[in-house]
């Protein structure tokens, strides 16, 4: 039996994953009403695929609150997403909190595996507490990184690219149990020493964020010279150095809590280690910069233009196929924008976390424009994608169209009559 | 960060603005004027703030529920030097005086973006200030005077960075747009350095005292620029004006004295914090300046 202890959007993927790879599964976590949901196959978390991941396998998992059940495991997973706050640092406590709180129920022979997003130097630290605690444990611990995408997450869990095993001591075989679930997934193993393979997340993140600054700032320039990103960037992916699956479409900024979270971590480190890290701090500061950018563009299309304007906000999650709005440049652009009349609208987020209650919720994308002087779509959502920009038109009031992730038809926006603007390339079509 | 003590615009008691013959100080006081705000404009006849005096005479001038607007300095033209450079650091330090002895409700500092260096791409408020000279220096210092005092009185500070301010009833005359329209009237002829390609940034009169009028009414505490974000090179900047006039206006070159350097700003704070204000477009203040000063001629 393999456990998963802590039943948030990780553990969740994680140990349905395990599932459909045809191990029996026990899904632990201290809320029993999320269990009890889960066992009647209500999901807290929204992703594609996973609604069919848990009905096809729901015969080898079984979710629970009683943590005397994780005695029977011999390998458990600690798969609890790790918060962060306001200021994208890690909060720790609740995953110490839960090390601490099941410890002693672990199997003696148990394998330990912490899949949480956890800074260098957290797995050695806790691997003495976890002996401690868990009295008669003499297992082995290990971390593993984790490298789901939001919205993606599935595919990731079911297909990795590879596994980074953060060991101890890498030299050593790896036990049975964590071996056979490791060699159900096919991949390449790496294992590493604990510091290293935490660092390595952290290093693929970076890397992520070095692309996308590099992307948006010049997706920048295109608008201003006339030039368009959209056919630069498949010449870049031809380049062997920069590679096919590059993030090379221009953004927002950076979202969704991870990649910010990691940045903080590598700033703290390098203050506390003395190492340089300037080129992070650019990072932030691009990140905020282009998280802006709509509200740059609505001033100087819209509210320059048009008294008492009626904004229509298409999408509010920080990315299409997920539910989160961690840090979505679409709520900072609807705070930003306090003063005018907004209409906002998302297939998945149906609550807008802020305190302004003047936002009005729309039913469906077309209603949420209806009569508005400019439409942005802030998500790019695939059901947008499928709306004929005429009948878009037909609803709107004015001709503003601000689609900076380029999703729409822009030949089909401009004949409709729209003024089109997207990230990294002139602006198309009418004005106002 | 920016605080605003007022979420709804409340129109000061009074707002009391030092430095009262310099260009934005008449702007605002007409503009504060023309919307009932009672206004008291001091000048450096009444109170001088080089004396060490002076402190004691605001004392007995402001109210702790007037607003203040702090407007004097010596600007470039008066003295680049040593001299005029501690001269305006001595006007504030007594300031701080006053700020130790007496209270009011809110203080509007006039600083520059002469805080910010050259050599920044895209200038925004967590630019680091370095200061351009010791004119740049001046405001640096002058704003972490105030910063000081300000903290240790509780009085909210708010200041505001413009970047070159053009309009009629500026008696700078210094390289940009107010400097070409008179030369344009006057002289039918625009003096430009090299082929005028830095690009800058240029924010009217008007705009600034509806700024500071704006600051005052939300009591906003904390530091922002005053531009417009759209930067544009100096030879557009005449080309503009000499459509502007109804005679022929010749573009005359001269040498370079300096390497181009070009400053652009990142507006989004503005934007955020003042989601309403709109800058006046360039083509709009242009042509009313023109007017004023045709009429004034």
């Amino acid at each position: 039996m393999i456990g998963f202890i802590g039943l948030s959007h990780l553990g969740i993927v994680y140990s349905l994953a395990t599932a459909a790879k045809g191990f029996e599964v026990l899904g632990f976590d201290p809320d029993p009403a999320l269990c009890a949901g889960l066992s009647a196959g209500k999901l807290p978390v929204s992703e594609p695929g996973l609604e069919e991941l848990l009905h096809r396998h729901r015969s080898r998992i079984r979710f629970s609150a009683a943590v005397a059940e994780l005695a029977k495991c011999d390998l458990v997973f600690f798969s609890r997403d790790v918060p962060t706050d306001q200021a994208n640092r890690s909060d720790l406590d609740a995953l110490n909190g839960l090390i601490d709180s099941v410890a002693a129920n672990i199997s003696q022979t148990a394998t330990v595996v912490i899949l949480c997003q956890v800074p260098p130097g957290f797995t050695r630290s806790r691997k003495s507490a976890l002996a401690c605690r868990g009295v008669k444990w003499g297992g082995q611990l290990f971390y593993q990184v984790e490298t789901l995408v939001f919205g993606n997450a599935v595919e990731r869990a079911l297909h990795p690219e590879r596994f980074i095993i953060g060991c101890a001591d890498p030299r050593t075989r790896l036990p049975k149990s964590y071996a056979d679930w490791l060699a159900a997934f096919g991949c390449p193993l790496l294992p590493m020493r604990y510091e290293s393979a935490e660092l390595a997340k952290i290093a693929i993140n970076l890397f992520l964020v070095s692309t996308v600054a590099t992307t948006n700032t010049l997706a920048e320039l295109c608008e201003k010279l006339g030039a368009d990103w959209s056919e630069i960037a498949p010449a870049l992916r031809l380049d062997k150095r920069i590679g096919p699956h590059a993030y090379l479409s221009p953004g927002l900024g950076i979202a969704g809590g991870n990649l910010e979270r990691d940045l903080i971590t590598v700033k703290q480190l390098s203050g506390e280690y003395g190492a340089e890290a300037g080129v992070v701090d650019a990072w932030l500061r691009d990140s905020q910069y282009r998280c802006d950018w709509a509200l740059r563009k609505v001033h100087a299309l819209v509210l320059s233009a048009t008294e008492d304007p009626t904004l229509a906000i298409w999408g509010l999650a920080y990315k299409a196929n997920t539910h989160s709005t961690k840090n979505s440049p679409a709520l900072a652009l609807i705070e930003a924008l306090a003063p005018f009349a907004r209409v906002a609208y998302d297939p998945q987020v149906k609550l807008i976390p802020t305190a302004d209650a003047s936002v009005r919720l729309a039913g469906s994308a077309l209603e949420g424009c209806r009569g508005a002087d400019a439409l942005i779509v802030m998500t790019p959502w695939p059901e947008f994608l499928k709306i004929e920009p005429v009948k878009i038109k037909a609803v709107m009031k004015g001709g503003v169209l601000i689609d900076p992730f380029g999703g729409l038809d822009q030949t089909a926006c401009v004949e409709a009559g729209f003024s089109y603007h997207r990230l990294g390339a002139p602006a198309i079509g009418f004005s106002l | 960060m920016m605080k605003h003590h007022s979420l709804a615009p409340t129109k000061p008691k009074r707002v009391v603005i030092l430095g009262a013959s310099g260009f934005v100080a008449r702007a605002l006081a007409r503009c504060l004027a023309e919307g009932g705000i009672e206004t008291l404009a001091i000048g450096s006849s009444q109170v001088d703030l080089l004396e060490s005096g002076s402190a004691t005479k605001l004392q007995e001038i402001i109210r702790p529920d007037d607003a203040l607007v702090i407007t004097s300095a010596l600007t470039p033209e008066k003295g680049k030097d040593v001299r005029a450079f501690m001269k305006n650091l001595t006007m504030v330090n007594h300031l701080c005086a006053f700020f130790e002895k007496a209270r009011c409700a809110h203080v509007v500092y006039l600083s520059s973006d002469a805080v910010y260096d050259d050599s920044t791409a895209l200038v925004r408020e967590t630019t680091p200030r370095t200061g351009l000279g010791l004119y740049g220096l001046m405001h640096v210092g002058r704003e972490e005077m105030l910063q000081y005092a300000s903290n240790k009185s509780k009085i909210p500070l708010c200041v505001v960075r413009p970047c070159a301010i053009y309009g009629a009833g500026d008696t700078h005359n210094s390289y940009g747009p107010n400097r070409f329209v008179r030369s344009a009237i006057k002289d039918r002829k625009i003096t430009l350095f090299g082929n005028g390609e830095e690009r800058r940034d240029h924010v009217y009169i008007r705009d600034v005292s509806r700024f500071l009028a704006l600051c005052l009414e939300h009591r906003t505490e904390g530091a922002v620029n005053l531009v417009t974000g759209n930067a544009i090179s100096f030879y557009d900047l005449a080309q503009r004006i000499v459509k502007l006039c109804p005679h022929k206006v010749e573009l005359e070159w001269l040498p370079r004295a300096t390497p181009i350097t070009h400053r652009h700003f990142d507006v989004s704070l503005r934007l955020k914090e003042f989601p309403s204000f709109q800058c006046t477009p360039l083509e709009t203040g242009l042509a009313e300046t023109f007017q004023e000063l045709v009429s004034q001629a």
